[in-house]
């Protein structure tokens, strides 16, 4: 029982954190709020087969180093088109023909993320990606995609771009049945807002040592003190369970999805409720548009949308009153 | 990271799940009085008797000198047999005394003391806090006056939990005079039986009397009794309350998490007034859910704690991370419940066996203030962890 990283791990930490550090440092977002596509970039140094079997073309890692690289790349509110990318990866993992070129980087995938009120799909990604993902608790399918008829709306998070497709614009290409790439996926997007939440309390603590008022830095009133703590209790419990959920997965526990549903209750909420702390902790400045603090209430709000907002783990958590393994 | 345990684990956690459900106690503990720390010494003799006490002590001072994961996993079947909860009148003795004696004693104490608190003999009680002296605990003024071989002690001591069933006091004191803040304190044991004591007890708003205040009228305390040097008390104590907000609330963190499946199982047949069983309310279920994460995520926060004081060597800060979450989630409980029951929360007689959820609800703001409050650990966290400015 050993539920910190091994030195081995925190290497691929460390790594994915400078890779992710230098590639799209949080400001980025200030110049140019698009990201573009430097999939290659990310597959050259391996993290798109990350967690991929090696007979797949992938590196044959584990879903716990996946996950540390996705807590990385959630501190910078790093490209939400990698996660898609690896959840189709796995989705495709026993088709080399599509799997090889979504490792490489070569062709991209949009997600799909629900039904519009009238029978449209509403996607995330790029208008010109090859595919669309859709992940269920019971499958995950990646489409052939044809963006040509699909119409731009505005996102909140204006990082990423946001669709509306008919049905017509996706056709079936592969299908994985089962809850695994969906487990996968939880884990991943509650990485992502973990490392939304660690950004977060990281932003307004250096900002408490420094704002004088009253003639003292902010961060030596309780005021300020303890919502910071607070912000620290929330990310701990979330990246604890997360360590946790991961490791039952990798083991083959039989308790890991529910594990995994509470890590994504915990991530959600450290990521909400951090990222709405940093706001307003910072006052004026924090909700300026020069400012990077809403750059992760955006993204918190984004994520917190994937693959069933949560709401699929709080009824699981209660159906499954008592099935923890001891 | 792992989570496999080890065969010794596994071997372990079978041998401890036979005996305990072959030896739990057959009768209730009482609520109150002399009986509960009678039904508590028993308990821990018990153990004592049969091999399980101490488990994570050194074997030379009478545990099984086995590791903290272990010590874990006693606590979890314990938790599951429905085994008396230790924070109980022992839970000075063991969680505080022990481990502080272990760390900062001399051989005579450790050969006077450690051995009793195993068995049972011994309960302890805390005298850190007086009645101008919580949160800010440096502020203390009893006194002790070096007299030959003895210290004589003046002052007052409060919210000491069952002082009036203990048989020895750790207690922390001003030994050097006209010493300000951390400096000039002494930790010293205190025999309960001294002449000079008076213990008062305090009527809490659970309608019971298990803290005191204690008084202290010229009372003798040989200096053989000083625990680490004298003077530097302060370093003691906070040994001492490191143990506790490290790894010493384990068994109950794990206890919650069976409290939630029976909040669980409870709305799941509980009506509210409109008719609709609790379950069935959204909000009721949305913070049943989250609390249910909130228990599983203090687990995977307790392995996560051992592996940390494994990979560094000594408890860190989180353990102030880990008593807000902890008080919170049992805080959080308790008052969901509470809604749940509607009117029937409302019957209460006082004791613990006859509404437990009651009872567990006025408890919830011991655990949220004692042993330093919610406010006292988010100033730890502050400080320590985010090392924000000063406020102080």
């Amino acid at each position: 029982m050993f539920l910190v990283p091994d030195s081995d791990e925190q290497e691929i930490s460390n790594a994915a954190a400078a890779f992710v550090g230098n590639e799209f440092p949080l400001e980025r977002l200030h110049e140019s709020p698009r990201d573009p596509n430097k999939l290659p970039a990310f597959s050259e140094l391996g993290w798109l087969g990350l967690s991929a079997p090696e007979e797949a073309g992938g590196i044959g890692l584990s879903i716990v180093e996946e996950m540390l690289f996705f807590i990385q790349l959630g501190r910078v509110a790093g490209p939400v088109n990698v996660l898609s990318q690896i959840l189709a990866v796995a989705t495709a993992r026993d088709n080399p023909d599509i799997c090889g070129p979504l490792i490489a980087g070569e062709q991209d995938v949009a997600l799909l993320v629900a039904s519009h009120a009238n029978g449209e799909l509403r996607l995330i990604g790029d208008a010109s990606a090859t595919f669309a993902l859709s992940v269920t608790p019971s499958s995950s399918t990646l489409y052939r995609f044809d963006g040509s008829s699909c119409r731009a709306v505005p996102c909140l998070d204006s990082s990423v771009g946001m669709y509306l497709v008919d049905e017509s614009a996706i056709t079936p290409l592969v299908s994985r049945n089962g809850s695994d790439v969906w487990i996968q996926s939880q884990i991943d997007v509650s990485a992502m807002l973990v490392g939304l939440a660690e950004r977060a309390l990281d932003m307004i603590v250096e900002y408490a040592k420094e704002r004088q008022t009253f003639g003292r830095p902010i961060g030596a009133y309780q005021a300020v003190r303890h919502p910071c703590s607070d912000m620290a209790v929330r990310i701990e419990a979330a990246r604890c369970q997360l360590f946790y959920a991961a490791t039952a997965i990798k083991e083959g526990h039989q308790d890991a999805a529910m594990h995994t549903d509470a890590a994504r209750l915990l991530s959600d909420r450290a990521a909400k409720a951090n990222t709405d702390t940093n706001i307003q902790l910072h006052g004026g400045i924090g909700v300026t548009d020069e400012h990077s603090a809403h750059l992760l209430m955006k993204r918190a709000n984004l994520l917190g949308r994937l693959f069933g907002s949560g709401k699929q783990s709080m009824s699981s958590l209660l159906t499954l009153a008592d099935n923890a393994e001891v | 990271m792992d989570l496999k345990f080890t065969e010794e684990d596994q071997d372990f956690r079978a041998r401890a799940r036979l005996w305990l459900k072959d030896n739990i106690p057959r009768n209730r503990r009482p609520a109150h009085g002399h009986e509960s720390a009678q039904f508590d010494r028993d308990w821990q003799r018990k153990l004592y008797e049969n091999g399980w006490a101490g488990v994570n002590w050194p074997k030379a001072y009478g545990g099984l000198g086995l590791s903290e994961v272990q010590q874990v996993i006693w606590y979890e079947e314990c938790a599951r047999a429905g085994a008396p909860n230790y924070i109980n009148t022992t839970y000075v003795a063991l969680m505080h005394a022990g481990p502080t004696i272990i760390a900062c004693g001399t051989d005579e104490q450790k050969k006077a003391h450690l051995e009793k608190i195993l068995s049972g003999e011994n309960l302890w009680c805390q005298g850190f806090s007086e009645p101008n002296a919580g949160s800010d605990l440096a502020s203390l003024k009893t006194t002790g006056v070096v007299d030959g071989d003895y210290l004589v002690v003046n002052g007052a001591k409060t919210w000491t939990t069952d002082g009036q069933h203990a048989d020895v006091q750790e207690l922390l004191i001003r030994t050097t005079p006209g010493s300000e803040r951390h400096r000039g304190l002494t930790w010293v044991i205190c025999d309960m039986k001294t002449p000079g004591i008076t213990v008062r007890p305090i009527k809490t708003m659970l309608g019971d009397e298990h803290v005191n205040t204690t008084f202290y009228d010229d009372v003798k305390i040989p200096l053989s009794n000083v625990v680490g040097e004298l003077g530097s008390g302060w370093k003691t104590a906070m040994s001492t309350l490191a143990f506790e907000r490290g790894t010493g609330f384990i068994g109950d963190q794990l206890a919650l998490y069976e409290r939630v499946n029976q909040a669980i199982a409870l709305a799941g047949r509980t009506r509210l007034e409109d008719g609709k069983l609790a379950i069935e309310d959204s909000n009721i279920a949305g913070r049943l859910a989250m609390l249910k994460a909130e228990t599983m995520a203090i687990r995977a926060m307790t392995f996560t704690q051992i592996s940390e004081i494994q990979q560094s060597g000594k408890p860190g800060p989180k353990g102030s991370i880990m008593k807000l979450m902890v008080t919170g989630a049992s805080k959080s409980l308790s008052h969901l419940v509470a809604e749940i029951l509607g009117w029937e929360f409302m019957e209460f007689n006082g004791d613990r066996n006859d509404h437990p959820w009651t009872y567990e609800y006025l408890w919830s703001w011991v655990f949220t203030i004692a042993g330093g409050t919610s406010e006292i650990q988010r100033e730890i966290i502050a400080d320590q962890l985010l090392e924000l400015p000063r406020a102080r």
